[in-house]
């Protein structure tokens, strides 16, 4: 039976709390958190990880030990653990708890079974084991334990940030779900009520510190003025507590909400076992009428608040509620008839707060409090929509089935077309450059410029020497004898996201840099949009982006399409293609917002300290901005979607460059030798060994 | 779920191993001469179908025999006959054993106990549970140590059986207690055995479920037989569809509601959601939970079935979850929106209000992904971010849903449908 007296004896500040298999994923994630939370985490143990350290953003961080009698024997006497979480893999549970009793006897006083899918047989066997040997076991499947005056907490209770749901105060929340104890404790407080202890019994069908030996350190626990008990159906685990609490005259009062009544009668029904064994007393219904007994009220309408105060000043039992929300109102009913002050001031009040409402025709049949209205909301969201949903940037097109059918092109029997331009016109009239942008942008270029500025992409797209990775493959495809469309598709299939691909990420910067500006005709200059400052402030946020990635070891997003390996040997770097298209612009009077302010990122990185070097404008970032100068004033004006915007760049590369990839071909099909690009054995390397 | 297993599969994998007297069986399809044979040796048999349901005999499909042409019909006609709505496997004919005395028997688990125990009772039927305590006893087992000898004789005189039946009985209730805890059961059953004054005991009626965290059941090497089961069209294509992966969960069970379609991500919250909105009246047609992280292609079908069975009878769409840790909300939600527009597009607009609720990682493109698709269906929206509480935004869906439905044509989209911001044009123009 349970050791502890009180409620603290199940946690409390100072306790030392060991994790079993620490370094499993969710344990070293819960242990870190705790750890910023409470730092009551003083070591680990998992088989064949001896030596490793959980690393904690506060710097405390977590020694791994091997096996828990190493553990143990290692430890200095004030960091020997006397709590125990068990986030060992189901097989491993009963053989981990009982190293725990063999080696921890003595010094652990409490074990905390985390782990879900453990067999009922094991279950009930930790129970056997822990009441011979004067072990607490809390468990299996539950979520832990927190303890919110001592701001101390065990497992994953109050998730990623238990601060933020639990706040001080006087309820005690017992539950069979972990994540009810949660959002209960956000709940209470819009009822000015804070929390004492929040206990996540566990939802397997033992629950082995169950709720009458919980209800029973409630009671006793000087900080619980009230207990909200979450329970769900199976086990007669409430109707020994309430038997208990009538016997012993138990004086603190109970909200309680009891879930699960919607599945009766829907489920497959209980053999005669469990009928015989668990009787009448398991089902959500015969629990919600125990507790209604118990009580001696009807189940809690907050229409009827004064009712119940005059009642509930009577019974001084507590309140059952019928939905989790019913929660504050019955709360402040329950202060009332008790005449208790709140913990605290309420927190904002539980209400609808709608983000995004567009109810159309049907707003006007509803009553008015069907109608909700968006108000102001919560940070970060408020910025975020503003930005990603109400800023209208790009297009918003409809779908339907495409099947046999296209916006792009057409044919009536006569004429083929582009967008609704005839081909045969196009063939007379305008160049290939033109007519491709038709069909990508959905209508004729606007300016003639754009089309040579897009020839001139294409044309530096072309190649950059036989050894890129592109003209690689479409030499493969000679010298395996292939034809040559494979050497084009081969080509097309050896650029990508890094080799050629990167202007994507360019355009997805410029967009993001440019989205909250006032940006209309990116040929202009004089708009008012300050390019340092935007510069500066991307700069800023890259640094402190690249600083927190590699303090946390990983790796960070580089600014796209800056820099190059070949052009990269001065102390200010220029890819000449680029230059090539700069000195288009400049002598034509022309003027690309984009790449200008490509150019002065690549100055501001290196003045801030970002670079070592002023990194070339690449090539792609070239075509980029080419292609983003043409996208932008339709992006604006919503004739064309983000994504397609993203697109035009890599297209462009892939255009050019498989016109490259065919010249490549038939250079090396006519003059290179059969199978002459294969490696001979003698160069290959093995990185293993031989096993058979 | 948990294995169950009834009679037949007592008879054949389980009572010869454990060493239970069990009495003998054929099964159907059965040569008649084999039928014959058996009766002329037993006297009489009892046909059964092979269904993993009670109330068997309620049904009327328990049958004593004596006749094995009699027999032979019977075996057919009930192994074609559904029990509570549920098809036999088969059927069954067991030898029937004569008894001066029946005891009914369960070992299972128990909550107050938290341990194993064994309970005893001389009344059975369906009302068993309404026994009175001086017929039934309930003995704790030491889950260590187990059921001796003694124990169960104990147990037995309680209930005032003595002399060579009680010691006979008592060795079978050890055998079950063996069978028990070392294939793993949750719980089993028989009931009853029937019993002579001169102490012969058969097992008659088998009920066990193993638990399926316990991996002794598996240790067994038997592969037990896959009863046909009562689910509906949609809870069985949603049941193959999970199966069919393990990214991401896709758990369904019909409710038989008729005005809530609800998608909803979660464990707990899926049934806090599906709780409040049953007593609040908002009619939910099931429950779900389809958390876990599942990737794009794998929520778009499972969401694809949802509307298949149910979107053209649905008057409100609910997709609501807590705040995830790890599901993207952004994947799902595009995954969900272009379900959506699919089933528009082959089956027509539909223009029922849809109520959305939910935080986690990728939450804004999430809900401008959905937004875009809602607003080009012309759907009216109201969208909830986590700082509602989710018991609140079922509250309000479980009221807007049961407002009485508006004529399809009034309700249709108009050309006076609200401003649609971020719609574009739905072609570009050349």
């Amino acid at each position: 039976m349970i050791k502890a007296k009180s409620l603290s004896d199940l946690l409390k500040k100072g306790d030392r709390v060991a994790v079993s298999n620490i370094t499993g994923r969710e344990a070293s994630a819960v242990s870190c958190v705790s750890q910023v939370y409470c730092n009551n985490v003083v070591a680990g143990w998992s088989l064949g990880k001896a030596g490793r350290t959980i690393t904690v953003p506060s710097g405390d961080d977590i020694p791994v030990f091997g096996q828990f009698d190493q553990m143990m024997n290692d430890l200095p006497e004030d960091k020997k653990p006397n709590k125990i979480i068990v986030y060992s893999p189901p097989e491993a549970v009963y053989g981990d708890v009982k190293e725990v009793i063999e080696h921890g006897k003595g010094q652990v006083e409490t074990m905390y079974v985390i782990t879900e899918n453990v067999s009922i047989e094991v279950t009930a066997k930790l129970r056997r084991l822990c009441d011979q040997e004067g072990f607490d076991i809390v468990g299996c499947n539950t979520l832990g334990v927190i303890n919110v005056h001592d701001q101390v907490r065990v497992g994953a209770v109050g998730g990623d940030s238990p601060a933020e749901s639990f706040l001080p105060g006087s309820a005690c929340i017992l539950s069979n779900s972990g994540n009810m104890v949660n959002t209960i404790a956000s709940y209470l407080q819009s009822a000015g009520l804070g929390v004492s202890y929040g206990v996540a019994t566990g939802k397997d069908p033992l629950i082995l510190t169950p709720m009458k030996r919980l209800l029973g350190l409630a009671e006793r626990d000087e900080r619980t003025k009230l207990i909200v008990l979450y329970v769900e159906p199976g086990g007669t685990y409430e109707h020994e507590a309430l038997e208990m609490a009538r016997a012993e005259g138990f004086t603190k009062p109970l909200l309680v909400y009891v879930a699960g009544s919607f599945a009766e009668g829907k489920n497959v029904s209980l053999g005669h076992a469990g009928a015989v064994v668990e009787g009448n007393l398991t089902t959500a219904t015969a629990k919600m009428a125990l507790f209604d007994e118990y009580l001696g009220l009807p189940v809690f309408n907050p229409d009827h608040q004064k009712e119940f105060v005059a009642q509930l000043a009577q019974t001084r039992r507590g309140l059952r509620v019928n939905t989790l929300h019913d929660l504050v109102p019955a709360a402040a009913t329950l202060l009332a008839a008790m005449e208790w002050e709140r913990d605290m001031m309420p927190k904002s009040p539980l209400v609808l707060k709608p983000w995004l409402v567009n109810l159309g025709p049907l707003a006007g049949k509803l009553p008015n409090r069907l109608v909700p209205h968006v108000e102001a909301i919560i940070e970060p969201y408020g910025s975020l929509i503003k930005k990603y949903i109400h800023s209208g940037l790009g297009r918003t097109p409809s779908r339907q089935s495409m099947r046999n059918a296209s916006h792009a092109s057409s044919n009536d029997g006569v004429t083929p077309r582009v967008w609704g331009y005839s081909l045969l016109n196009q063939m007379k009239a305008h160049s290939f450059v033109k007519s491709v942008l038709l069909y990508w942008l959905g209508e004729p270029v606007r300016y003639e410029f754009e089309a040579r500025l897009f020839e001139m992409s294409l044309i530096a797209a072309l190649t950059n020497g036989p050894g890129t990775i592109s003209a690689q493959g479409a030499k493969l495809c000679a010298s395996a004898g292939n034809d040559p469309h494979v050497a084009m598709m081969t080509t097309l299939g050896t650029i990508g996201e890094t080799h050629g691909g990167n202007g994507r990420l360019a355009a997805k910067l410029l967009i993001d840099v440019f989205s909250n500006t006032t940006l209309v005709d990116p040929y202009r200059r004089d708009q008012g949009i300050a390019l340092d400052e935007l510069a500066a402030a991307h700069v800023s946020t890259f640094k402190k982006h690249k600083a927190a990635a590699k303090e946390a070891g990983i790796d960070y997003a580089k600014v796209p399409c800056l820099g190059h390996p070949v052009f990269n040997k001065a102390t200010v770097n220029h890819d000449p293609r680029e230059r090539i298209i700069s000195a288009y612009l400049e002598e034509n009077d022309l003027y690309n917002i984009f790449l200008d302010f490509y150019h002065r990122l690549a100055k501001e990185l290196y003045s801030q300290q970002a670079t070592s070097k002023v990194h070339a404008v690449n090539v792609d970032a070239a075509i980029t901005c080419v292609l983003m100068g043409i996208a932008w004033p339709r992006l604006v004006e919503k004739q064309m979607t983000v994504e397609r915007a993203l697109d035009l760049p890599f297209l462009a590369f892939a255009l050019g460059r498989v016109a490259g990839g065919a010249g490549e071909y038939l250079d090396h099909r006519e003059t290179g030798t059969e199978m002459d690009m294969r490696v001979p054995v003698a160069e290959c390397r093995t990185l293993g060994r031989a096993r058979d | 779920m948990n294995v169950r297993v009834g009679e037949l599969g007592f008879l054949k994998e389980l009572a010869g191993r454990f060493k239970i007297p069990a009495p003998d069986y054929v099964v159907e399809p059965v040569a008649q001469s084999v039928v014959r044979e058996k009766l002329e040796r037993w006297g009489a048999g009892i046909i059964k179908p092979d269904v993993l349901t009670g109330k068997r005999g309620k049904a009327g499909m328990v049958r004593t025999v004596t006749d094995y042409r009699e027999a032979v019909r019977m075996l057919k006609q009930v192994a074609a006959t559904e029990v509570s709505g549920q098809q036999p496997r088969t059927a069954y004919m067991v030898q029937s054993v004569p008894a001066d005395l029946e005891v009914f028997s369960a070992i299972t688990y128990h909550s107050g106990l938290l341990g194993p125990s064994l309970t005893l009772s001389l009344e059975g039927g369906v009302d068993i549970e309404s026994v009175a305590d001086s017929a039934k006893a309930t003995i704790p087992v030491c889950v260590f140590r187990g059921l001796n000898a003694y124990e169960a004789s104990e147990a037995l005189s309680k209930l005032g059986l003595d002399g060579q039946l009680n010691a006979n009985l008592a060795r079978c209730l050890v055998s079950l207690w063996d069978l028990f805890i070392s294939t793993g059961m949750l719980s089993c059953e028989i009931n009853p055995w029937r019993v002579t004054r001169s102490g012969e005991v058969h097992a008659c009626d088998f009920k066990a479920t193993f638990d399926e965290n316990n991996r002794k059941f598996r240790d067994l090497g038997i592969q037990w037989p896959e009863y046909p089961t009562n689910e509906t069209p949609f809870e069985e294509e949603m049941k193959d569809w999970a199966a069919s992966s393990y990214r991401g969960q896709a758990h369904v069970s019909d409710l038989g509601g008729k005005r809530i379609l609800p998608i909803l991500f979660g464990g707990g919250a899926s049934t806090i959601i599906i709780e409040t909105l049953s007593q609040l009246g908002g009619d939910p047609i099931f429950l779900s939970d389809f958390g876990g992280n599942p990737p794009y292609e794998r929520m778009k079908q499972t969401a694809a079935i949802c509307f298949k069975h149910y979107l053209g009878e649905a008057t409100l769409l609910l997709i609501l979850g807590g705040k995830a840790n790890n599901t993207r909300i952004d994947v799902t939600f595009a995954a969900i929106a272009d379900a959506l527009q699919e089933w528009v597009d082959e089956h027509g607009p539909r223009d029922i209000p849809v109520v959305v609720g939910r935080g986690g990682p990728g939450l804004i493109q999430g809900l401008g992904q959905l937004k875009k698709t809602l607003d080009n269906l012309g759907m009216p929206y109201v969208f909830f971010g986590p700082d509602t509480p989710i018991t609140m935004v079922a509250a309000y869906a479980a009221e807007l849903a049961s407002l009485p439905a508006e004529p399809q044509a009034e309700a249709a989209p108009s050309t006076d449908a609200a401003p649609q911001t971020d719609a574009a044009p739905q072609e570009v123009t050349s």
